[in-house]
């Protein structure tokens, strides 16, 4: 093959939280990393990359996979800083088809910690965007992030998989009420406005919560946030005098080093009277010391123990992600057949019998004046069209064979195949909506789209 | 003497014992209509044989050992009933239920044959007042240390993040039941001290002293010191939660104590033996 699509990553499968923390890219380190990574990787043609809490992936096209992976290994070491040896074993390498299907999964949320959480595709979503914005982003990867995004839509519509209290924030929602009877009295606080944390801000406004602090290091989104959902915004040198009137402290900020220790807490505590405090940590790397875990009437809850906490509810749901796991094998194969397609090979043959099929028609449609004419008049026009198909074949051919090999020349193949009507996923049944989700980005349009019908 | 209410009281019980605890255990079942109707049948049941023997005794049916703990055994139900109601919360019968049961056997196997009819002196308006009232702020306090459990087993689950596995839901949220602690606490703090008050007037009356020193009077005094104690550490500094339910649950280990072993093993005029 002349090209592979690949996946190095770990996730939250294979790497415990203490890996992956290190590992994780910040949101605003992204761009940047792939910049690096087009001078590191070399022998890497596409790019991007995914940095969730629960997973850092790095998807790439390359002509030679073994060598790609190698670079991107590399890659993550040098740029993370982390010993190989720390991570490596929690590695994993897909490629091609399990590729594709890694990635549609990812999307459909059904390699999700919280089988059918919401978040996966708009973490996807922005991985895109920020490929696109690094311009590390080539048709192969285009093609495949759209298609993971209506895969992701199909099953988020065609399954139950959505429903009931599965992610993490609606878990945290969930213990919240588990320890609080009502939150109507209560103060929720913001620590870092993670998206994760934002969404857990959010739900528990909606059940009316009596008061809502937001601290964040950019005060600009702490404000815009804090309007927007009836809070006050506080800066981060300032947010300490508040703990003690915090029942709900949700930590999502970027640190290094846990922001709260026992000794910040146990004082608040002895002020507080001894409310109960619940601590959500949805920070990777974590926000909230775990020996707070051991203070009375202190509930510390990580990302990991959400996940942990919701696992059941995946038990229930595993009949609706076999439904998902059809609909994710089909659209593989249908994808499959696209990126063959991009062969040479095939794309050769389906460019002859395309033009072989027009010729065909041309003949139908004339058929009654062709009728008319002697049988060397007729032989003579078959031969002509003929010659002029072939000609026109024998370029395209000849120039896609001096494409192949390189990476290239898939987008030549697909290239080829669009300006010469033969486009494989234009004959696709299913419609492609993938653009649903990009109306408001203008990079959206990516350089060759081959589904417009 | 028997009656015939006192068994089916008895199997009613046992049988909302074993529906509440699987209720609570088994996550699909919702068992627990039937089991507030066991309950309540028990109690009814139970509520006909208490009439019955009070009419046959001539008193109310306090007489001794075995009918004071069927009383505060039928006590401990209707509290619980009038909480699983109130609250909204079956998870309680699950731990209330289990306690009704053992005192009610504890009763039914010592319950002795002949009517028991105290001596005139003690036959006053004050008997029904004081017992009542001592043995319903018992009974709160008993609910105290049940809701505290349940807070415990709700608090230790979170702690353990375990919480939404099998009876996490259906638990109350655990400022509920530290709320619910500190009520119980309070009126049953309340009752005991009343409970105290009409003893004395009743002693004053029957004997011409307020307190003679009794080894149960003495172990309630010090009870009631010990709650006062926990009252005051709620209000003053504010201790509440793990620690409030694992003292409230300490004192009531006591409370029963010195109800038990003052009564069995050394037997002054509350342990029945009245002269």
């Amino acid at each position: 093959m002349a090209f592979e699509l690949l996946i190095v990553g770990l996730n939250h499968q294979s790497a415990p939280i203490e890996v992956r923390e290190r590992l994780a890219f910040a949101e605003a380190e992204v761009i940047p990393a792939l910049s690096q990574l087009k001078q590191a990787a070399p022998s890497v043609a596409e790019a991007a990359l995914l940095s969730t809490c629960n997973r850092v992936e790095l998807l790439a096209v390359a002509p030679e996979s073994e060598q790609a992976a190698q670079e991107l290994r590399d890659f993550l070491t040098l740029d993370r800083r982390v010993n190989a040896g720390a991570f490596e074993s929690a590695l994993y390498h897909l490629e091609g088809r399990e590729a594709v299907r890694h990635l549609f999964r990812v999307g459909a949320s059904l390699d999700s910690m919280v089988l059918g959480e919401p978040q996966i595709l708009g973490q996807l979503k922005l991985a895109y965007t920020q490929a696109v914005q690094a311009g590390t982003l080539g048709m192969i990867l285009h093609r495949t992030f759209h298609r993971a995004f209506s895969v992701a839509k199909r099953v988020r519509k065609g399954t139950l998989i959505g429903h009931g209290a599965v992610s993490v924030s609606s878990a945290a929602v969930g213990l919240a009420r588990e320890i609080f009877d009502t939150l109507k009295d209560k103060t929720v606080m913001l620590l870092g406005a993670g998206q994760m944390a934002e969404l857990t801000a959010r739900q528990l406004a909606k059940l009316g919560v009596q008061s809502l602090f937001i601290v964040n290091r950019t005060f600009e989104r702490a404000a815009t946030l804090a309007r927007e959902l009836g809070g006050t915004a506080v800066t981060f040198d300032n947010y300490k005098p508040y703990l003690k009137i915090a029942d709900v402290l949700i930590g999502s900020a970027a640190t290094a080093r846990p922001l709260l220790e026992p000794d910040d807490i146990e004082p608040i505590l002895r002020e507080r009277r001894y409310r109960p405090m619940f601590l959500i940590d949805l920070g990777v790397p974590r926000n909230f010391h775990e020996r707070l875990s051991a203070l009375e009437n202190v509930y510390l809850y990580d990302i990991d123990d959400l996940g942990r906490a919701v696992a059941n509810s995946r038990a229930e749901r595993a009949r609706e992600a076999e439904k998902a796991e059809a609909f994710v094998a089909e659209e593989v194969e249908g994808f499959w057949r696209w990126l063959n397609g991009l062969e040479l090979v095939p794309t050769i043959k389906d460019i002859r019998s395309h033009i072989d099929r027009l010729r065909e028609g041309e003949f139908q449609r004339h058929r009654a004046w062709l009728a008319t004419l002697q049988p060397d008049e007729r032989n003579h026009i078959e031969s002509l069209t003929r010659g002029l198909a072939n000609k026109i074949l024998h370029q395209v051919t000849t120039e896609l064979k001096r494409a192949n090999g390189l990476v290239d020349g898939v987008y030549a193949a697909e290239i080829a195949r669009r300006l010469l009507g033969s486009d494989l996923t234009a004959k696709q049944a299913e419609p492609d909506d993938s653009e649903d989700f990009f109306d408001e980005d203008p990079g959206r349009r990516p350089l060759v789209r081959g589904s417009r019908r | 003497m028997s009656t015939l209410w006192l068994a089916p009281a008895l199997v009613l019980y046992v049988l909302a014992v074993f529906l509440f605890v699987s209720d609570m255990v088994q996550r699909q079942t919702r068992l627990n209509g039937y089991a507030l109707i066991a309950l309540g049948a028990g109690a009814i049941s139970h509520t006909m044989d208490l009439i019955t023997r009070g009419v046959q005794a001539g008193n109310m049916p306090v007489g001794n050992f075995a009918q004071s703990l069927s009383f505060l055994a039928w006590i401990i139900a209707l509290a619980s009933l009038v909480m699983i109601v109130r609250f909204k919360m079956p998870a309680i019968g699950a731990f209330t239920t289990p306690a009704v049961v053992m005192a009610l056997g504890a009763a039914y196997v010592m319950m002795p044959n002949e009517a028991h009819r105290l001596p005139s002196t003690l036959r006053s308006a004050w008997l029904p007042i004081h017992v009542t009232l001592a043995f319903f702020g018992e009974a709160l306090l008993m609910l105290a240390a049940s809701v505290s459990l349940v807070y415990l087993v709700h608090d230790s689950r979170l702690k353990a993040k375990r919480s939404l596995g099998m009876i996490g839901g259906k638990l109350p949220s655990l400022e509920k039941l530290d709320r619910i602690n500190y009520r119980l606490l309070g009126w049953g703090f309340v009752l005991l001290s009343l409970a105290m008050v009409t003893g004395a007037i009743w002693a004053a009356n029957a004997w011409g002293r307020f307190w003679s020193w009794e080894p149960i009077e003495c172990w309630t005094l010090l009870t009631w010191l010990l709650y006062a104690g926990l009252l005051e550490s709620r209000l003053a500094a504010g201790w509440r939660g793990r620690r409030a339910a694992t003292l409230t649950i300490a004192l009531f280990t006591i409370l029963v104590g010195s109800y038990l072993g003052v009564s069995l093993v050394y037997p002054g005029k509350h342990g029945g033996s009245f002269g």
